[in-house]
């Protein structure tokens, strides 16, 4: 028998100047189905939740929810509708307590004071209606981003939501979370409810929904039962060909030692870390999130204090005191933030391009505009950055762009030793490609790199050798031959075998 | 060309021309409103000679908004470096450029200080300032026990009240200060290390650029400059005063501010603080020619501070959307 539809969109239009955002989508949910929505970033399908969450007005198209016709004008009425969204990113308030941040605006109220009892028992009660354990008393603030994603679940059941929308919410979250958030969203569909799951992983697309549609710049490609389409079938419906590789074939030619790293620890969660990279080699390392993995580069890098360990390049010990002695010795770091920690965002392109090495385009002591402008279309076009023009403000770059703007950067001071913390975190499929083909063609420039990676298929698609770490210690080194993610993962969780 | 178009094209000169549009524009509504009165020479000369200790100060102030901070202190700073240099010149006997000298290198001095303060103690700007501004005033009070001090050298008034032919000494200093403030943020790695280390102090770091060395030369500069707005106000009025310069650190920053600066500006941030210090000089002088009520002027100096920002920030709003 046919489900009944929660959701239905016909021939949803959306602009913006000079561009067709949304082109005559078509679009459905059904009660209690876990929809995924893919597609490249830029596909539409942001915009396609705001339409749905009421921050955006659609141009043209109709909306039917839960059997009736509706027109979802304000955040306000999709919440009173039943239609809740969860953004990437997290609307809590971090010095109020739990129970606060989820009854916030619609306090219960006694006597015309707000019934703190009341709020602490209801909250209380909704936590463990959804088998979370949660102290609704604490303040959100030191909550993981797991358990903060929890509380935009739990407020969303508050309403009542019939329908949770949930966009991205593993990007930033540790394997073990990611089950945990899998568990609560099978239980919301056990309750009747429907979810729309965004994501760029494909992995998780065929653990957790049922079905899954498709948008491609704008228009909306179709839809697949998970159990019957493969990842290739998807990553063609996404980026509109068939994607021969996900990885760009390596062959490495690794040259002697560049980086040698001895017993770095910072007395808390890094301790006691040696590792080597060489000339032409791309080092991989894996771990759960907080294994110590980006404390240990941001060390190597001088971005934090070290209480002890030495590090040698080609040999000779270095002193690196902070991230300026890390740029006169050469080492690059592309942080994993890259919006709060790499670029200048109302800056624009060509500005963010040269901040490292101002040197670079000295002329007679002075800043030189043209040599400025040739560095930055250099880059842009070596690295395919998709922009309008050098003069474009980075912020309205997509994120794969951006990416490639940090790397540029790096690239402009003639770093030799580059250390990437998750370089395609939140970044779509097409752009992943071409990033592993860049850190190809440095490490066959004889630059030594350095991968931080969470996702376990990428970091086994590029590396050449692969550190594993755990609490703050190597686990295990990974050669090319013995390469599984079983290993790994073993690793990885504090696994002895060998 | 049909409206849309036409509409298009004046979007694209305004958001060129940002804040100068305000300042055309008003510039043209006090033409009309005045009569002649306010397009006379000896008018428009009058009215950026009275911007210039503003402009010195607000120059400086913006080398500290745009590298993401806030300076408090900088009136009183010009208040003891007026008085100190006036006390160098009559009560010890100095000649007016050793005395002038050693004034902007206490400037400097307290600068560095603030800016320790600010980077070493981690206390925030807001804060930092407003501390060491009491701290001036007091040292100020001390010093002068609070009584104005009279009897400068020719020489040092000229700074505030002479000319170069028609052109007023005081124009020619700040127009100077600001071209190798508006070079320095265009031409210059530190400039540029200040329009990044504003913007996000986390991401200019992990550049490898000193963030704290940047901080510290930001107050430096600003304590540089409102000594030398101090000088130039003690010249212009013949005496060092106590108190003349009490509220010289808000009508600075409401130059800067005024000018849509903020601390993700970028290279034009020197001649937006100039629009900035123009368009207040404009509207106080404007109203003195309209004989419009003291009391009434502050009120309306409030309100069109508000609208300025509002505008500034509506345009800003409404070009994101665009994008």
């Amino acid at each position: 028998m046919e489900q009944e539809n929660i959701l239905e969109l016909k021939g949803i239009c959306k602009g913006f100047p000079g561009v067709k955002a949304l082109d005559n989508v078509d679009f459905f949910v059904r009660k209690g189905e876990v929809l995924a929505l893919a597609g490249e970033n830029g596909a539409g399908k942001s915009t396609l939740m705001k339409i749905l969450s009421g921050i955006y007005k659609k141009d043209s198209g109709s909306m039917t929810f839960n059997g009736a016709e509706v027109v979802v004008d304000s955040p306000k009425e999709a919440e009173r509708l039943g239609l809740s969204i969860i953004h990437q990113e997290l609307n809590v308030i971090l010095g109020k307590s739990v129970a606060e941040n989820i009854y916030i605006g619609r306090q219960p109220v006694k006597y015309g004071l707000i019934d703190w009892n009341r709020m602490y028992a209801d909250a209380d009660a909704l936590f463990r209606h959804l088998n979370i354990p949660m102290d609704v008393k604490r303040v959100v603030r030191g909550l993981s981003i797991a358990q903060q994603q929890m509380i935009g679940i739990a407020k969303a059941v508050s309403f009542d939501a019939k329908l949770v929308i949930m966009d991205e919410p593993t990007s930033s979250l540790t394997d073990q979370e990611t089950r945990v958030l899998f568990q609560i969203i099978r239980d919301l569909k056990s309750q009747n409810r429907s979810v729309i799951f965004i994501t760029h992983r494909l992995d998780e697309i065929f653990e957790i929904a049922d079905r899954v549609a498709v948008l491609r710049d704008g228009c909306s490609v179709g839809a697949k039962v998970v159990s019957e389409t493969t990842k290739k079938e998807l990553i063609a419906m996404m980026i509109g060909r068939e994607m021969t590789k996900q990885f760009p074939p390596r062959d490495a030619k690794i040259g002697s030692e560049l980086l040698r790293v001895e017993n770095l620890s910072d007395g808390k969660k890094v301790k006691g870390v040696s590792f080597h990279v060489n000339r032409g080699e791309v080092l991989g390392f894996a771990g759960l999130v907080g294994a110590g993995r980006t404390e240990t580069m941001r060390m190597v890098f001088g971005a934090d204090h070290r209480r002890c360990g030495q590090i040698y390049l080609s040999g000779k010990e270095i002193r690196i005191h902070s991230p300026h002695d890390s740029v006169i010795n050469k080492i690059a770091f592309v942080t994993e933030d890259r919006k709060g920690e790499g670029l200048l965002l109302s800056k624009k392109l060509r500005t963010n391009i040269v901040m490292v090495a101002l040197d670079k385009i000295k002329k007679r002591g002075l800043l030189n505009m043209a040599m400025e402008r040739d560095a930055a279309q250099k880059y842009v076009s070596e690295l395919k950055v998709v922009t309008p023009s050098i003069q474009q403000k980075v912020m309205y770059l997509s994120g794969g762009n951006q990416q490639k703007v940090v790397v540029a950067k790096w690239l402009f001071s003639d770093s030799e030793v580059i250390i990437l913390d998750e370089p395609t975190r939140g970044i779509d499929v097409g752009a992943k490609l071409e990033i592993y083909e860049l850190i190809n063609r440095l490490a066959a420039q004889g630059k030594a790199i350095i991968v931080v990676s969470s996702d376990m298929e990428e970091i086994l698609g590029i590396s050449d050798r692969i550190l594993v770490m755990h609490e703050g210690r190597i686990a295990g080194e990974v050669k090319k031959e013995q390469f599984s993610a079983k290993l790994i993962s073993e690793y990885a969780i504090g696994g002895t075998a060998l | 060309m049909n409206m849309k178009e036409f509409k298009g094209q004046v979007r694209k000169v305004t958001d060129a021309l940002g804040i100068w549009v305000v300042l055309i524009l008003l510039f043209l509504a006090l033409s009309i409103s005045t009569g002649k009165t306010f397009l006379q020479a000896s008018n428009l000369i009058n009215l950026v000679r009275q911007i210039c200790v503003t402009c010195l100060v607000a120059v400086g102030a913006t080398f500290v908004v745009c590298g993401g901070e806030i300076d408090l202190s900088s009136g009183e700073m010009a208040a003891l470096a007026g008085c100190f240099s006036a006390m160098l010149m009559v009560r010890y006997g100095w000649s007016t450029w050793t005395s002038i000298l050693v004034v902007l290198a206490v400037g400097t001095l307290f600068g560095i200080l603030t800016g320790l303060v600010v980077t070493i103690l981690n206390v925030p700007s807001f804060i930092a300032t407003l501390g060491m501004m009491y701290v001036l005033e007091g040292i100020v009070l001390l010093l002068t026990r609070g009584t104005p001090i009279n009897g400068l050298h020719e020489d040092y008034i000229a700074i505030g009240r002479g000319y170069v032919g028609p052109i007023p000494i005081p124009v020619i200093i700040v127009a100077v200060i600001i071209l190798i403030g508006a070079f320095v943020f265009k031409f210059m790695k530190f400039g540029r290390n200040i329009q990044a280390v504003g913007e996000n102090a986390v991401a200019a770091k992990l550049s490898g650029i000193n963030v704290r060395m940047i901080k510290i030369a930001i107050f430096a500069v600003g304590g540089l400059l409102s000594a030398a707005g101090g000088v130039m106000l003690t010249a212009r009025l013949s005496s060092g005063q106590p108190t003349a310069a009490s509220d010289l650190s808000l009508q600075a920053m409401a130059g800067v501010f005024v000018g849509g600066n903020s601390a993700t500006s970028s290279e034009h941030a020197m001649f937006n603080t100039l629009a900035g210090s123009l368009i207040i000089g404009m509207i106080n002088n404007g109203m003195n020619l309209l004989e419009v009520n003291a009391y009434w002027q502050k009120v309306a100096l409030g309100v069109i501070i508000i609208s300025a920002i509002a505008m500034d920030a509506y345009r800003t709003q409404s070009l994101a959307k665009a994008s």
